[in-house]
């Protein structure tokens, strides 16, 4: 006689009134491969944890939001904000499709170069430039944005100094009715500090200023923002014609689109209620085009998304380590991903699904990472299927940010694994091991 | 391991203690563990009907019990031992 199926055995308690605030899910999701490669194809050839990047996924979405502003402003040019994720092959697909640099430092800077971008095409933002800095960029010809006054005076010794122009802008930090405003970076235009510091680099023999940028903050969830920046923008674009007769080359309107994860404490999921990159380009174009600039002498609009063109891009695949009862009787799952790996499980309730059906039995879990750490929490409260050890799991949306601001911290950072448009994964940053770790030490001859 | 006295278990998984007032309900593999629990059956005893009937090996079964029987004791639904017994 054959045997019958086990489960595991489950008690649940009944808690009357209202039930979870969406409902319980009709089914649970399932993550079972990426652009067609199993999850235990992928595990087992790259190991566990490990970070799956579809390239599929990045130039789909980079399509989409290209053509959201192509198809309502005349000159669009998007810049890869090289921080959200600067591992190269990543920038590589964003250059194949046109994008530009846009980096915050002289590392990012240099990392741009080498990958073949000319210097004309980085935007060099940021309140951190050396004078070392400041030379590569303008013997590189790039746009630096200038921060601060300090970094105007010093920018203009540096341009006396090797006696070349440097072509500028400025970031204005305002006022586009969210909150907080990020006034920390940049000229603020509402006091008139932006016009002040405008009027100082029309004057300097060796500026070029060719435009204007702002970025007013991020994961920004109403898109009128966007238009409030955008025609503020646009007043100074104008004052700077009437004044000194002269038509700068582009507005920059920075990064802060929403990508579709759930941030903690919201009610809905992000997938819902994030605004879609029309509804952006809507205001931002409308902004513009309504403003007092002549259609002929419109700008071209730069956008530096970061988050929203590769989160969705990003997945981790995870393992379960072990699986425990707090004194409370809660269910709690280890994980071999922390969030040393997940720097965005601070701000979001990131999706933890498993790759295959596991139980029907769905509990409310807290998922720990591995780390020896009270702080290591990815998920404090999720309704999940019982899974066992050794079980896998995906972790989704996990593009932006987490490969740059990763910590190597007791264990390695894993493998990044990369699946072209032929479906066919490629390593695109081995992981760490001891060798690669103790070669940046040194011991002290005594 | 003893099912406390306020405890009522129906046919189709459901329990109720009246001591607490909470309710709670089983899936048919906790329903099958309870009531052997409620005969007085050792856990030995338990996994072998189980290791019998079902296809599960030893240790699955043993973690299982020993997660689900805890839980038990968190309901109060199962009397508390001493827990320091081991002194
Ligand atoms: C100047 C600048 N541009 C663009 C970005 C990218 O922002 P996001 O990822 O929110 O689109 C950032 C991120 O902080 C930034 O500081």
């Amino acid at each position: 006689m054959s045997k019958l199926k086990y489960e595991k055995p489950v008690i649940s308690k009944i808690t009357a009134g209202v039930p979870n605030k969406f409902g319980l899910p009709a089914k649970q999701r399932i993550i079972s491969e990426i652009d067609g490669i199993p999850v235990p194809d992928l595990m087992e050839e790259y190991g566990s944890p490990v970070f799956v990047l579809s390239e599929k996924t990045i130039r789909d979405t980079y399509a989409e939001a290209k053509q959201a502003f192509e198809t309502r402003y005349p000159k669009v040019q998007f810049a890869w904000s090289y921080k959200t994720n600067y591992l190269d092959a990543v920038c590589n697909v964003f250059h194949d499709e046109g994008s530009w640099a846009e980096v915050v430092s002289g590392f990012e800077f240099e990392k741009a170069l080498s990958n073949g971008v000319n210097g004309s095409n980085i935007i060099f933002n940021g309140p951190e430039k050396s004078e070392e800095d400041l030379t590569l960029a303008i013997n590189n010809n790039a746009c630096i944005h200038i921060d601060h006054f300090d970094e105007l005076y010093l920018l203009i010794e540096t341009t006396r100094k090797l006696n070349k122009k440097a072509r500028v802008a400025i970031r204005i930090n305002l006022d586009a009715g969210i909150y907080p405003i990020w006034d920390r970076f940049g000229f603020n235009y509402e006091n008139g500090e932006a016009w002040n510091a405008i009027n100082r680099i029309m004057l300097a023999d060796n500026l070029e200023m060719i435009g204007l940028h702002t970025h007013i903050g991020t994961y920004i969830m109403v898109a009128s923002a966007y238009a409030i920046a955008a025609s503020k923008l646009s007043n100074l674009y104008m004052a700077i014609h009437r004044k000194f007769d002269h038509w700068l080359k582009y507005i920059d309107l920075g990064g802060g689109f929403a990508s579709k994860n759930t941030l903690k404490g919201a009610y809905m999921p992000g997938s819902e209620t994030c605004p879609s990159f029309d509804e952006y380009a809507e205001a931002i174009s409308n902004a513009i085009i309504s403003s007092e600039i002549p259609h002929e002498n419109l700008p071209v609009l730069f956008m530096e998304t970061g988050r929203a063109l590769i989160d969705d891009a990003g997945y981790l695949l995870t393992t379960v380590l072990a699986n425990k009862r707090s004194t409370a009787g809660r269910r709690t799952m280890v994980i071999d991903a922390g969030v040393n790996l997940l720097f965005t499980s601070f701000w979001y309730n990131l999706g933890v699904f498993p790759s295959k059906e596991v139980s029907t039995h769905v509990e409310e879990s807290t998922i720990y990472g591995p780390l020896c750490m009270n702080i290591d929490v990815i998920r404090d409260a999720i309704n999940f299927p019982s899974a066992k050890t050794g079980d896998q799991l995906v972790i989704e949306r996990v593009g932006a940010y987490n490969m740059t601001q990763w910590m190597q911290f007791i264990t390695f950072r894993p493998n990044v694994v990369m699946i072209d448009l032929e479906g066919k994964a490629h390593i695109i940053r081995r992981k760490e091991n001891l060798d690669s770790l103790q070669s940046f030490e040194v011991k002290p001859n005594k | 391991m003893k099912i406390t006295e306020e405890i009522k278990i129906s046919d189709n998984g459901f329990v109720f203690n009246s001591k607490t007032g909470d309710s709670f309900n089983l899936n048919p593999f906790g329903l099958e563990l309870i009531k052997q629990i409620a005969e007085d059956k050792d856990f030995e005893s338990i996994r072998d009907v189980m290791l019998e009937k079902y296809d599960v090996d030893d240790l699955t079964i043993e973690k299982d019990f020993y997660e689900f029987y805890a839980l038990l004791k968190y309901h109060q639904i199962i009397a508390p031992g001493d827990p320091l017994d081991f002194k």
